[in-house]
């Protein structure tokens, strides 16, 4: 119902592009666990193989080369990964583009000047980790520090875990050799890969931290219905 | 001279069905043999139509240099097949084996060893990309499959895919785009030396563009086929016929 007391928060495209990147996201990360758990080590530079010096070994951790290999399903993560790979890049492409053209981007994912002065952000990092939720007026846009993140996950680490994972792939060493020497070598690709969606799930992870913090309800309700309540719990 | 122009309209030919795929043409430049159902499938073809397209001009795999290869390359997967046929060869050092290129070429007939090596040879030093994860650079030494299609009389028009039969039970198709490309080749050489078991003695496949999975090893005959369809479960390979990609670019 709408009140006095709730704005409009998150455009339609947002919103579908961004529960269509949770499905996506999540059949990543599985799929990407799958396809590692047959040959679970990583190494650096162009070439790696079982016996060549590793830069991290699963057996190192407790786990020997066949209870990975047991524990994952290597056909189902290749068929997923490829399959949400697409569904990724296509929901990505839709959303840049859309909101590039309606100017949400720069209105209100860039940040201002003013709010990239040390002040600003020393004091959005002190609400951030004294868990202040944003004040009412402030709640309809986002802080500082949010602007920063979102900025990264989607111009710099999202391209990047796409580039890594082209570097793997054979005919990529054809189309752009280029490209798999830009990241120093398949493996060196492969490596960065699985570090760029550790660190996407540490992204996840703070960010559903921050949901649970600014009030689980009112934030699931305005990635679904767009609404977001600015004062009192309940405003329906 | 008559080899030569055989030769160049077997080139010219293959030039045509190229520029026919770009037209739209010609689906097998951009499709799999059989297309699986549901978003798997469209998946598939989106992968494969883009990369064929990005592939248009027929790019070469990166080569290095002779200070990347890896000395000790690994081996994976089948190492030694356990049939019996395989095994009589191998005792007899391969001087009985004997590879048939038949089907839809004009001259059909069966190559040995010393006669392949007698063919133009090619040199690559490629890297071996295991869909698993793992790679390897590897300094391959092998008659181009063009050249051995050529040697059998050139393919005939219906010609759409070259399907490659193994000792250890593997086959799979591919297609004219790759069958054309010059380091698609029969190595029967790695890092100086003959073939070793591992690898796939006496004679395996290189398409570099491919995941190892389609680089078979072991191998047994060259048939050219219209269609992929009726062989084994139709899909155009032993991989697909499990529900793996049938094109491996990744």
């Amino acid at each position: 119902m709408e009140t006095a007391n709730s704005v409009y928060r998150h455009n339609r495209n947002v919103r579908i592009c961004h529960w269509i990147n949770v499905i996506a996201f999540c059949y990543l990360v599985v799929s990407g666990v799958h396809v590692f758990l047959d040959f679970p080590e990583l190494y650096w530079g162009k070439v790696g193989f079982r016996g060549h010096p590793a830069v991290f070994r699963l057996s190192d951790w407790g786990i020997s080369w066949d209870e990975a290999g047991e524990m994952g399903d290597r056909r189902w993560g290749r068929n997923y990964h490829f399959l949400f790979a697409w569904i990724s890049v296509i929901n990505g492409l839709v959303y840049v583009s859309w909101n590039v053209w309606n100017k949400h981007f720069r209105r209100n994912l860039l940040p201002s000047r003013d709010e990239l002065t040390r002040q600003s952000l020393k004091t959005d990092l002190v609400d951030h980790l004294r868990l202040r939720a944003p004040e009412a007026k402030a709640a309809g846009r986002y802080s500082v520090l949010q602007k920063i993140s979102y900025f990264i996950v989607i111009f710099i680490v999202s391209p990047f875990m796409i580039l890594s994972g082209l570097a793997q792939m054979p005919a990529f060493t054809a189309i752009s050799p280029e490209l798999i020497d830009l990241f120093g070598g398949r493996q060196t690709a492969r490596t960065l890969h699985v570090v760029g969606m550790l660190w996407m799930i540490l992204f996840v992870l703070v960010h559903v931290f921050e949901v649970f913090v600014a009030g689980v309800v009112n934030e699931v309700r305005s990635m679904i219905t767009g609404k977001y309540a600015v004062q009192g719990e309940d405003t329906e | 001279m008559k080899k030569l122009v055989s030769r160049r309209k077997f080139l010219a030919g293959s030039g045509a069905a190229a520029s026919m795929a770009l037209l739209g043409c010609d689906s097998t430049t951009y499709l799999p043999p059989d297309v699986r159902g549901g978003l798997m499938g469209a998946a598939d073809v989106l992968t494969m139509a883009t990369q064929r397209l990005l592939l248009s001009g027929q790019p070469l795999a990166q080569e290095h240099d002779v200070s990347d290869i890896t000395r000790d390359f690994p081996t994976w997967g089948n190492t030694n097949p356990r049939q019996e046929d395989y095994q009589d060869l191998l005792s007899g050092e391969f001087v009985d084996w004997r590879l048939p290129v038949g089907g839809l070429v004009n001259r059909p007939m069966s190559f040995s060893l010393e006669e392949l090596k007698r063919l133009p040879q090619r040199t690559q030093i490629t890297m071996h990309i295991c869909e698993q994860g793992w790679s390897a650079i590897g300094q391959w030494t092998g008659t181009p499959l063009l050249e051995v299609l050529r040697a059998a009389g050139d393919v005939t028009d219906e010609a759409r895919y070259v399907v490659v039969d193994t000792y250890d039970g593997w086959y799979e198709g591919y297609d004219m785009f790759d069958v054309v490309h010059p380091q698609t080749i029969l190595a029967y050489g790695l890092n100086g030396t003959d073939l070793p078991l591992g690898n796939g003695a006496p004679v395996r496949l290189r398409v570099e563009r491919y995941c190892g999975y389609k680089n078979l090893k072991f191998l047994k005959s060259i048939n050219v086929v219209s269609s992929m369809a009726g062989i084994r479960r139709g899909t155009g390979g032993i991989n697909s016929d499990n529900d793996w990609h049938w094109y491996a670019g990744a």
